[in-house]
């Protein structure tokens, strides 16, 4: 006697949300566990995350602004798992990205700020295509695994931006600090309310704009089918290395407007933490949405404000690592839970499975 | 340039090399049997700080090895459970245990950040071999923890050519459908690969707080999971490639802090993206050179197995 799952005829309406929702209540509780063995009321730490992220128009701003490069860098991972590939380097093209900006800044720092912020956010996205490029060509032309080349090259942008912002790009006037210097101030992006920035609009209509073409062009449709079947891709004459070649540049070029939109928005100056996780973040935020923009939305903001919360609380000495914690035992709770939105568990005996050992040996067995 | 500094450099090469060998020969047994496991870097940093931790309890460091390799191993099955009982996707599910083992490292060592440390290896005494020019100040003289890197990377590759353990694991790497269909349990043997590579990132991240930079602090693993997920792959899966591959980036790691003194004048922040840049480029000249020819990963990697599915 053995417990098997099988796989369900359809899957189970809304059950990513439910997937999720279970997540997030595993991670609460495991949290609030991790919290009460190193001293923390877990009930007041929670009460004060969720005043500081959502509780106030200042803490929906902040959740806001947060959830922006969140949402850039999960489309971007999206966009390319719709096609089934994996972009692990939304972390590094951020900071391309940051890079991209940061360098018209220092091109051209008298620009009035209305072609200034424009060029930056431009040359941002040019700068996340870049990183994307190598990547992009190398699986397209060689079919070399996208996935370990884009995360190479996360640890490469971090030493690109680390040797920029303590050599050629450090500030004269840093007190010696690895920074660089001030961008000019009409660099910044106008402030939409409380600490949020119209950067929450360019990342709303961008991924609206691209979840929209994704979903009703030709381009998004054959990304699809190429996603589905390769050789049903060449059977209808879809050209399999330009769609793998243009969804990796697009993806890099999305991740690459996040850097520039945390560079112009929440930043005052190129650091090297400007990526700060959320490239790798944005994977998992991809995942849990099941790679549809509009999950990616939805899921950015409820992680900007663990994100948000989490950064609150350091004040009452809880690390802020429980943020991070937090979003990967979500991940975790609803990877275990959407298997069930896919399989139901069902019992076999040995006699019916057949042969000897089998049903011990089942692949998924629980 | 004086002896002195070229021994300290041959030194600083094996140190690193073993940190790099630990945790890639771990990563290469878990590849072996079909499952990518991203989570090196969380489970070295896991790893590493229960090590540290039980290094100042006990001021044992064997203890403490022990209990970083074990810990990390218990970590490791978080990705066991999700992504090979499970099934769900490789890539994310590890990438999570990465960001899951940094975050618990962090939060549960807060407090150890202050603690100095107590627990140290010691050199195996080798006797006259110690008092050779050269090779007796270096490789013999390394910490004992070397020498158990370079033992397990034998045994690994001993059990992956000429063992039935290791033509199990071989083929539920290459074709799970066909090793069950044989009667293996590719769960099982799937969970002991993902299981050992677990340990072995613990050994390494337990190396790393006791004996290559005593301490801890949070990001003390600055990356190297990373090194080592690439070493598996500039290695082919082979151990002993994977060594190989381990002493150049580990002489690459050493070389960083001593470039000015051998007058190069790079910066070693740009030195540092070598081994990453090497990887890219040995897998692209390896797909050009093997177009026409299997790939030497194991074929059913990043693939879920179950068995109605097949």
């Amino acid at each position: 006697m053995g417990l098997r799952l099988a796989r369900r005829e359809s899957p189970v309406r809304g059950g990513q949300v439910l997937a999720f929702a279970v997540g997030l209540l595993a991670a609460l509780v495991v949290g609030a566990a991790l919290l009460a063995m190193s001293g923390h009321a877990p009930i007041e730490v929670y009460r004060s995350m969720f005043d500081a992220a959502l509780g106030s128009p200042r803490g929906w701003s902040a959740t806001l602004t947060r959830a922006v490069p969140l949402g850039l860098a999960g489309l971007a991972v999206a966009i390319a798992g719709s096609m089934g590939l994996w972009n692990i380097g939304a972390e590094g093209q951020i900071i391309a990205g940051a890079i991209g900006g940061a360098w018209v800044a220092r091109l051209a720092p008298d620009l009035a700020g209305p072609a200034l912020i424009p060029l930056m956010l431009l040359a941002a996205v040019a700068g996340g295509a870049a990183l994307a490029l190598g990547p992009a060509i190398a699986r397209a032309r060689l079919g070399v695994n996208e996935i370990i080349t884009t995360l190479m090259l996360n640890e490469v942008a971090i030493r690109i931006v680390r040797y920029l912002v303590n050599g050629p790009w450090k500030d004269p006037d840093g007190n010696n600090f690895p920074v660089a210097p001030v961008l000019p101030e009409q660099s910044g992006l106008p402030t939409l309310f409380e600490r949020s920035n119209i950067g929450v609009v360019i990342a709303a209509v961008v991924v609206i704009g691209v979840g929209w073409y994704a979903a009703r062009s030709t381009w998004g449709y054959e990304l699809r089918i190429a996603g589905s079947s390769e050789r049903a891709a060449e059977y209808v004459g879809i050209s399999l290395k330009a769609k793998l070649f243009s969804v990796l540049v697009v993806s890099g070029a999305i991740a690459g407007l996040a850097g520039g939109i945390e560079l112009t928005g929440s930043s005052t100056r190129l650091v090297e933490g400007v990526a700060n996780g959320y490239g790798f973040a944005g994977i998992i935020v991809a995942a849990l949405a099941l790679m549809r923009p509009s999950g990616v939305a939805a899921v950015a903001i409820a992680f900007g404000a663990v994100q948000i919360g989490g950064e609150s609380i350091q004040t009452q000495g809880v690390p802020s690592a429980i943020s991070n914690l937090l979003q990967a035992l979500i991940l975790f709770g609803a990877l275990a839970a959407a298997v069930w939105v896919n399989y139901r568990v069902v019992r076999t005996g040995r006699s019916v499975e057949g042969g000897a050992g089998s049903a011990a040996a089942a692949g998924a067995g629980a | 340039m004086s002896t002195e500094t070229v021994l300290g450099l041959l030194v600083s090469v094996i140190e690193f090399a073993t940190l790099l060998y630990l945790a890639a020969l771990g990563e290469t047994i878990a590849e072996k049997s079909g499952v990518l496991n991203l989570g090196v870097e969380g489970m070295m940093a896991f790893g590493g700080m229960a090590a540290f931790w039980a290094g100042v309890e006990t001021g044992n460091p064997w203890l403490a090895l022990v209990v970083g390799a074990g810990s990390a191993m218990a970590f490791s099955m978080i990705h066991g459970v999700v992504a090979v009982v499970l099934g769900a996707d490789q890539v994310v599910s590890g990438l999570a245990l990465t960001i899951l083992g940094l975050g618990l490292a962090a939060f549960l060592g807060e407090s150890l950040i202050v603690e100095a440390p107590r627990a140290r290896f010691d050199t195996l005494d080798l006797g006259p071999l110690a008092d050779i020019p050269w090779i007796g100040e270096t490789l013999f003289s390394m910490s004992a923890v070397s020498w158990l890197a370079l033992f397990a990377g034998v045994v690994t590759w001993f059990v992956f050519t000429r063992t039935h353990a290791g033509l199990k694991l071989r083929a539920v790497g290459e074709n799970a459908a066909a090793a069950d269909a044989v009667g293996t349990s590719v769960t099982r043997v799937r969970l002991m690969a993902v299981g050992i590579g677990g340990a072995f990132a613990g050994a390494s991240g337990a190396y790393l707080t006791l004996a290559l930079a005593p301490g801890w602090t949070e990001g003390t693993t600055a990356g190297r999971g990373w090194i080592a997920v690439a070493l598996v792959i500039f290695g082919a899966w082979q151990p002993g490639r994977v060594l190989l591959g381990s002493v150049l980036f580990g002489g690459l790691i050493a070389l960083e802090p001593r470039l000015q003194t051998f007058g190069v004048e790079i910066s070693p922040i740009l030195v540092s993206m070598l081994p990453y840049l090497l990887t890219i480029l040995a897998m692209v000249l390896l797909s050009i050179r093997s177009r026409n020819r299997p790939s030497a990963a194991p074929a059913a990697i990043g693939r879920p197995f179950r068995r109605e599915e097949r």
